[in-house]
């Protein structure tokens, strides 16, 4: 296939903007007239809110919103599955709190600084009642409940023993595969909170209308699902509740949801009778969202030949305060497991628990980083104890081509149509020199080297042949313009990872327009189709695909006119790039002197009053490929004070067709240094006493990695597979959340391969490590 | 709290402003003069995505009062190349790949453009050490690293 622009590297479309500081923000708009606004957080885990008082606050000329002047609506902030499979119990602002750094009211005045003083007058009476900050003391009979009632779509239930939901699944009979076993190993994993740390902190904009609607610029990753929830929660037509798109700094999912800020800001706006701008201190970011914790046992069972015969694996999930995705979150956690490898006859049981802790929510990888951890060291341990090469016994296990993918759990599944699993693997040994690695005995000194491999995926999208639970489809809008340029009109958010670029190159190699001559609109609800969300690794694979979809319906228009001009058949015609005019022409097929510009094309449609060469349209993708990727990390762990060094990384990505390498490179670096804080630094938990968090919400005590723990440039190798995905766009699949999946798996199989010592729990901090080192034991 | 008026220099134009004695630079150059490349990331200093130059230093905007920089001239992204001329720095941030979200940008470039005025061929190593105090969680820095790299490279013919 000739193409022009897909594979390319080509400059980001709002890339000299963000140089240049010209980007804006949710955190950069400002509107005429407009207030600031700030929340008042809870102080406490669980208290019941006896008494507001605004007085004073408002005395000094500001606004103030309490429970009692917000609508009295139970929603869930992330509305991607369908109703009556998302659970509800979070209010606007709530009567009784939950977790510590919970909102209480809000206070907008004219200047931020008079808010926060404002705010710091308000009075508040709690009623303090026990609080529950262990998810297994959670669910003892006599321990105090966060929840009497929540809502399954409309249908009310009763909460036993805190727990918010659960899944359980058997697929064929586990006991008689474990019975046939030759080896079982069982192992307990426990991986920690932690926080997005996306840069631009929480921020929304609201600007009351005229009409009796909103306008809203906020930080999200779904402008159409926060346009629906808004309405629903404020009673308001959809047609007078508009959401703006505009980049977003960072999300890492926390903007699945309509953030809870978000409602707050327009309860101000529409009291105030003003535009409000509510952006989050860091502090009161890192008290809304963190990423699911998980603790996780898993017992396999294997064939002395290393097929493996049986599995079993029981999650805990400690989801905090509100149920945000906790649902789809353990269909997904048992769908990552069901896919890694053909485990024959399993189970799988996830609860998932309230506790009054900050809610757990969505963060690159979906609890799939939490699963890929537990089975790709549970692989390691079993090659380790059953003496199989750990990528022999990988690579006689996986789930493959022609085999089912369960893409968001149980019922969003598509069979395999791309893989480059085993190429991986081979290249990935050859890199690193897989052969020359040697086992943990005979490593001594005080720096040990080892080496660790670990594979993964995640799915592209949330789509199938069947609706499953979750919506999924997007929409795009596309129009030539009469000099031949293109507009593109897309719902589907980019977060920075190139989304927009590969929306452009997939309309542009379809039209066989120059990359430069199409351009991404500003865009917003009012002027889109919907989109679901920029989630799931689905924006190439699915926002692409709707692009691919609503282009060939352009092309057909416009092949349509020109017939009409050159008095040819439709048939006949057909479209060329022409690189010396830098112009796309349609011209009869084998004979080029009968030709005419799109731009003419569309010029003369435009003067004999045909109507302009546009059109509009949605696109489901009917599977959710994995993309898959493997990891070979070597670490140097200095065995006097526990500190590990990453000498060399290779990151190997089988995305399909590589719409966009430089980003793709991008995604898989990027994602190596959050992996690298995920198993080594990061942890976002709670005093166990005062429920507080550990580090106060501060950074400082909660850092991410910074430019100095990646590995030099040199010694990171990055690798595309040669592979194509026949259902994506052009041969592409995601890459955006597979990234990660196995970075930390991939660092404890070397850490072991360095010093002996597996680690079951994350981080792995020098602490941990010298704590092993001196006690002798497993981490 | 009364206002006072101080005069800077902020991207090579003398501004005189009024400000109160606790209005931070970082609000001051936002929210008063409409120069939103400054970013906040943390209030605290952790982060760089309020890094501004002072001087021709460093210094985070958001710890810093604008009245303590009365008399001093202040550089933000924007004064280091727009869409018409791009800085050759801005250009190699966006020939290695080095932008993904673009909110910790500004940032970056103000920090590689002092460091490689200071150091006009720095290491990798000097390079990431500078950039230490400048948090990223898009693109893992190699590509950042790579685009200053770049630029110490041309220097150093």
């Amino acid at each position: 296939m000739d193409l022009q622009v897909i594979g390319k590297v080509l400059p980001r479309k709002d890339g000299i903007a963000k140089v240049c500081g010209k980007e804006p923000f949710a955190s950069d708009i400002v509107v005429p007239h407009m207030l600031y606004a700030v929340t008042l957080r809870s102080s406490h885990p669980h208290a019941e809110i006896i008494k507001i008082d605004t007085s004073e606050a408002e005395k000094m000329g500001a606004i103030c919103i309490t429970p009692d002047e917000v609508p009295d609506f139970t929603y869930n902030e992330r509305t991607v599955s369908i109703p009556e499979k998302t659970y509800c119990d979070r209010k606007v602002l709530p009567r009784r709190v939950r977790h510590v750094g919970e909102a209480i009211t809000a206070v907008a005045a004219e200047t931020e600084e008079l808010a926060f003083r404002a705010m710091q007058t308000i009075k508040i009476e709690y009623r303090i009642l026990p609080s529950v900050l262990d998810p297994v003391k959670a669910m003892e009979p006599d321990s105090a409940a966060l929840y009497e009632d929540i809502f399954l779509g409309k249908q009310q239930l009763k909460v036993k023993n805190n727990i918010a939901c659960d899944r359980n699944i058997v697929i064929g009979d586990p006991e008689a595969g474990f019975a046939a076993a030759d080896y079982i190993i069982e192992r307990d994993y426990n991986l920690p909170r932690i926080y997005h740390h996306q840069m631009e902190t929480k921020t929304v904009v609201c600007q009351p209308e005229a009409n009796g609607g909103i306008t809203v610029w906020s930080t999200t990753q779904t402008i159409h699902n926060v346009r629906q929830l808004l309405g629903q929660i404020f009673e308001l037509p959809l047609s007078k509740v508009n959401v703006k798109k505009l980049s977003i700094g960072g999300s890492f999912g926390s903007g699945i949801q309509m953030n809870s800020t978000i409602p707050i800001c327009v309860a101000l706006a529409l009291k105030a009778r003003r535009p409000v701008k509510l952006m989050s201190s860091r502090e009161d970011d890192m008290h809304n969202h963190v990423k699911f914790p998980a603790r996780i046992k898993l017992k396999v069972g294997v064939k002395k030949n290393a097929m493996i015969v049986a599995a079993d694996m029981q999650v805990l999930v400690d989801i905090g305060a509100h149920q945000i995705n906790a649902f789809p979150l353990l269909g997904c956690m048992s769908g990552w497991y069901a896919s890694l490898y053909k485990w024959q006859d399993f189970r799988f049981e996830g609860t998932a628990v309230y506790t009054n802790k900050v809610p757990g929510c969505a963060m690159q990888g979906y609890g799939n980083p939490e699963v890929n951890f537990a089975v790709e060291s549970h692989m390691d341990v079993i090659a380790n104890e059953c003496g199989f090469d750990p990528i022999e016994f990988r690579l006689k296990n996986y789930v493959g081509i022609g085999d089912e993918f369960w893409g968001q759990g149980p019922t969003v599944k598509s069979i395999i149509k791309s893989c480059g699993v085993e190429e991986m693997l081979k290249v990935g040994a050859e890199k690193i020199v897989w052969s020359e690695r040697r086992p943990c005995q005979e490593k001594t000194g005080r720096y040990r080297r080892g080496v660790g491999i670990a594979r993964g995926f995640h799915t592209s999208g949330t789509g199938g042949p069947k609706p499953g639970e979750v919506i999924d489809y997007s929409s795009a809008t596309i129009k030539i313009n009469e000099d031949g340029t293109v507009d593109v009109l897309s719902p589907v958010m980019d977060l920075g990872g190139g989304t927009g670029e590969a929306t452009v190159k997939v309309v542009a190699e379809l039209l066989k327009v120059p990359y430069d001559k199409v351009e991404l609109a500003i865009v917003d609800t009012r002027t889109t189709g919907y989109d679901v969300n920029t989630h799931a690794t689905r924006g190439v694979y699915c926002g692409c695909g709707a692009a691919l979809h609503v282009a060939r319906q352009v092309r057909t228009k416009l092949l349509e006119f020109a017939a009409r001009i050159l008095e040819e058949n439709f048939d006949d015609l057909e479209l060329s790039y022409e690189p010396e005019e830098n112009t796309t022409i349609i011209h009869v097929k084998g004979f080029k002197q009968k030709q005419i510009t799109i731009g003419e094309v569309a010029k003369l449609a435009q003067i004999y009053s045909w109507g302009t060469i546009a059109a509009t349209d949605s696109y489901r993708q009917k599977n959710c490929p994995p993309c898959f990727v493997a990891h070979f990390i070597e670490v140097e762990v200095d065995t006097w004070t526990g500190v590990v060094k990453v000498p060399r990384a290779i990151l190997l990505a089988d995305s399909g067709t590589p719409i966009n390498p430089d980003m793709l490179a991008g995604q898989l670096i990027g994602s190596l240094s959050r992996g690298l804080g995920y198993v080594a630094y990061e942890a976002t938990e709670n005093d166990l006493e005062t429920g507080e968090l550990v580090c106060g919400g501060f950074i400082t005590d909660n850092k991410i990695p910074t430019s100095c723990e990646m590995p030099l440039l040199e010694n990171i190798e990055v690798y595309f597979a040669h592979t194509y995905e026949p259902t994506g766009p052009f041969g592409a699949k995601g890459i955006g959340e597979a990234a990660l999946n196995s970075v930390a798996a991939a660092y404890s199989n070397a850490i072991f391969n360095a010093i002996g010592i597996r680690f079951y729990q994350t981080p792995i901090t020098p602490e941990r490590i010298l704590q092993a080192l001196e006690g002798g034991i497993s981490g | 709290m009364e206002k006072r008026l101080i005069k800077l220099t902020v991207n090579g134009r003398i501004r005189e402003l009024s400000v109160k004695p606790n209005d931070l630079l970082l609000n001051v150059l936002r929210n008063d003069l409409q120069l939103m490349g400054a970013k906040y990331g943390c209030g605290i200093g952790e982060c760089g995505a309020c890094t501004v130059l002072l001087d021709g230093q460093t210094a985070l905007a958001c710890l810093i009062l604008a009245v303590t920089v009365e008399g001093q001239e202040i550089t933000t992204i924007e004064g280091m190349g727009d869409h018409v001329q791009l800085h050759p720095l801005q250009q190699a941030f966006l020939d290695h790949g080095a932008v993904q979200c673009g909110f910790c940008t500004p940032g970056m470039l103000l920090v590689g453009e002092a460091l490689l005025k200071e150091n006009p061929c720095p290491s990798e190593d000097e390079i990431r050490e500078y950039l230490r105090g400048n948090l990223c969680r898009c693109t893992g820095y190699a590509a950042i690293v790579k685009a200053i790299k770049s630029e110490a490279k041309a220097l150093e013919i």
